[in-house]
């Protein structure tokens, strides 16, 4: 269970950049405050970033049934998540072809059609256009209704019950953009024969940061000790004991980064605690037993022993920790961002488990939880303190830095997750999209 | 023997309620609650789904409920320190059928919280289980709906709903 780093720069590669500094002489990594703080660097990731790359949409076990469909806005625009009554999962534009009335007023249901309310089109939850009122309007030689069906996000794929979508009409695909996230991503699948579900229930708040902030909080295990200070000592009232030992930060391509815990504590389901109760410890024993039966006795143990934190760039952070949980962001101004988290669990698992999964979890993570409202306090102050530097032109003044484990790494050790080596990954990538030197 | 509990006997133990927490009277605020009590608040897209197969905001038993307290009074809770401004207006009061001594309670709550020159307006039910036991009214589960979409602009609830 040894992870290679992977990084397609060079180590030594240095970097001077509107917003990137990097030099591995003197060991600095900077970023340019202005790339929280400024609309038009919004701007410009809306149309290089959230307008070109994959995005993480949700998950089809939300839309379980035909006909369900979800409301649900990515990159600014709105959309219908839906499964019609083929059972194929989709994503349409939430907007009628006609005049652009948004289509679906209710943030969820089921249905077979959905009817624009302004001038009664109606289309089947198939994406044609069934009804017009007073059809002899229109003629019939012209192929009407043929080429005013729902509009959907030009290209749409699923990953293992993972839905993502473009609104670029070409460009690598899922799987070419997830690269050596799939392998994590996979692990995080593999808990359950049957895959994963998501827990009914969505987290939805806003944070007034950045959305950058949260993708760099999230690959930052440096943070944990001081800002969750309060939650680890109701962890250590349990009788829980924290040890970040071999803990790593991994670079992959495409932006993507991830945070692993080989030292962290328990899993539900998967490595036990004693927060779990005396009679979770048998019954993990047999699901990693059961676990390697299916996948082999390594695999397993890189599934079950190993704590992780993905990020799969731009819009979505995958918790594989005490519990699993989903992160989606959706920037809306360069100070704020909304978020999205849903919990997922593994299909196969027993109500009691289910059970403890949701109580664990959420006695840390969300709005409501011990330790995330900590990390938005974290998201918030940093968006309010870096006005102080706007425009000063002294050196490193204006600039945050991301330096920390890169003496460790230029002596080629593998950077711990206290060490700042995937945001830094992800600040490449983002400079290189945004400079136009990358593809997406 | 059940003793009977009037409107403004709840009233009165909302109010407090209210007063305690506006005040950051935490220890107090927690011995309103009978061991073994919880606290909870659903999501917004889900407010009537069983916590125990939906994530929940808060889903606290009485250990954990202690916890969260504990917390919230050191200076270590960052989201908290200093203090949010809050201020609860808890009204439209209405007592539900007693189960031997549980009284379910209903209300509507304006929650003002105000930090960093923000003023984020909380809004909802109450929907508590309240213990009537030896004629003294206490939390057996406090549970606040929110009738907000998505929890914005303000993002947190990191203080007591």
């Amino acid at each position: 269970m040894t992870q290679t780093t992977i990084d397609a720069r060079p180590r030594t590669a240095d970097r001077s950049t509107r917003f990137i500094q990097e030099d591995w002489g003197r060991r600095i990594f900077r970023v340019n405050r202005e790339a929280f703080r400024s609309p038009e660097v919004l701007d410009d990731e809306r149309r290089l970033i959230w307008d070109r790359s994959w995005l993480y949409l949700g998950h089809e076990t939300e839309v379980p049934n035909t006909g369900d469909f979800k409301q649900r806005t990515l990159a600014g625009r709105p959309l219908i998540f839906a499964r019609d009554s083929m059972g194929r999962v989709r994503a349409y534009l939430n907007s009628c072809p006609h005049r652009g009335t948004v289509l679906c007023r209710e943030t969820e249901g089921n249905t077979k059609t959905y009817q624009c309310f302004y001038h009664a089109w109606t289309f089947a939850n198939t994406g044609e256009l069934v009804g017009i009122p007073d059809p002899g309007a229109y003629p019939p030689e012209r192929g009407f209704a043929a080429e005013m069906g729902l509009r959907q996000p030009p290209r749409f794929e699923n990953y293992r019950g993972f839905v993502f979508v473009s609104f670029a009409a070409d460009g690598p695909s899922l799987k070419e953009h997830l690269a050596d996230a799939r392998d994590y991503l996979d692990l995080m699948v593999d808990h359950s024969e049957r895959g994963l579900e998501v827990i009914p229930g969505t987290h939805m708040y806003a944070i007034r940061g950045n959305w950058k902030l949260a993708v760099e909080n999230a690959m930052d295990g440096y943070h944990f000790s001081p800002t969750h200070v309060t939650f680890v000592e109701y962890l250590k009232t349990t009788g829980y004991v924290t040890s970040d030992e071999g803990g790593r930060a991994i670079t992959l391509e495409n932006g993507h980064s991830v945070l692993v815990f080989s030292g962290h504590g328990g899993r539900v389901g998967m490595q036990w605690e004693p927060r779990f109760g005396e009679a979770q410890k048998s019954l993990t024993e047999q699901n990693v037993k059961r676990l390697a039966g299916r996948v082999g006795e390594e695999r397993a143990k890189r599934i079950a022993s190993t704590s992780r934190i993905l990020y799969v760039f731009p819009n979505l952070l995958l918790f594989d920790i005490e519990g699993l949980a989903a992160r989606q962001l959706e920037p809306v101004r360069p100070d704020f961002t909304d978020v999205r988290a849903w919990e997922l669990a593994p299909a196969t698992e027993t109500p009691e488990e289910r059970e403890l999964r949701i109580r664990i979890l959420g006695s840390f993570i969300g709005p409501g939880g011990l330790a995330t409202p900590d990390d938005v306090e974290a998201y918030e102050c940093v968006q309010r303190g870096i006005v102080a530097t706007a425009g000063d032109p002294r050196p490193a003044v204006d600039w945050s830095d991301i330096s920390r484990g890169m003496a460790r790494e230029a002596e080629g050790q593998p950077a711990r997750n206290v060490d700042e080596a995937g945001i830094r990954g992800f600040w490449r990538h983002w400079d290189d999209v945004l400079s136009g030197s990358a593809p997406r | 023997m059940i003793a009977t509990v009037t409107r403004q006997e709840v009233e009165d133990f909302l109010f407090e309620d209210a007063a305690l927490l506006d005040a950051w009277r935490l220890d107090e605020w927690l011995q309103t609650f009978e061991p073994g009590a919880t606290y909870e608040v659903p999501t917004t897209d889900r407010p009537n789904e069983d916590p125990r197969r939906s994530q929940y905001y808060v889903w606290d038993d009485y250990e954990l409920l202690s916890a969260r307290v504990r917390r919230l009074k050191s200076k270590h809770a960052h989201a908290e320190n200093p203090h949010s401004r809050t201020r609860r207006l808890v009204t439209n009061v209405r007592l539900g059928k007693a189960d031997g001594t549980l009284l379910p309670v209903y209300a509507a709550f304006l929650i003002y919280k105000i930090r960093d020159g923000n003023v984020d307006q909380f809004v909802g039910r109450y929907e508590h289980v309240l213990s009537t036991e030896g004629g003294r009214l206490r939390f057996w589960k406090r549970r606040a709906v929110l009738e907000l979409e998505v929890l914005r602009p303000g993002g947190r609830l990191s203080f007591i709903l």
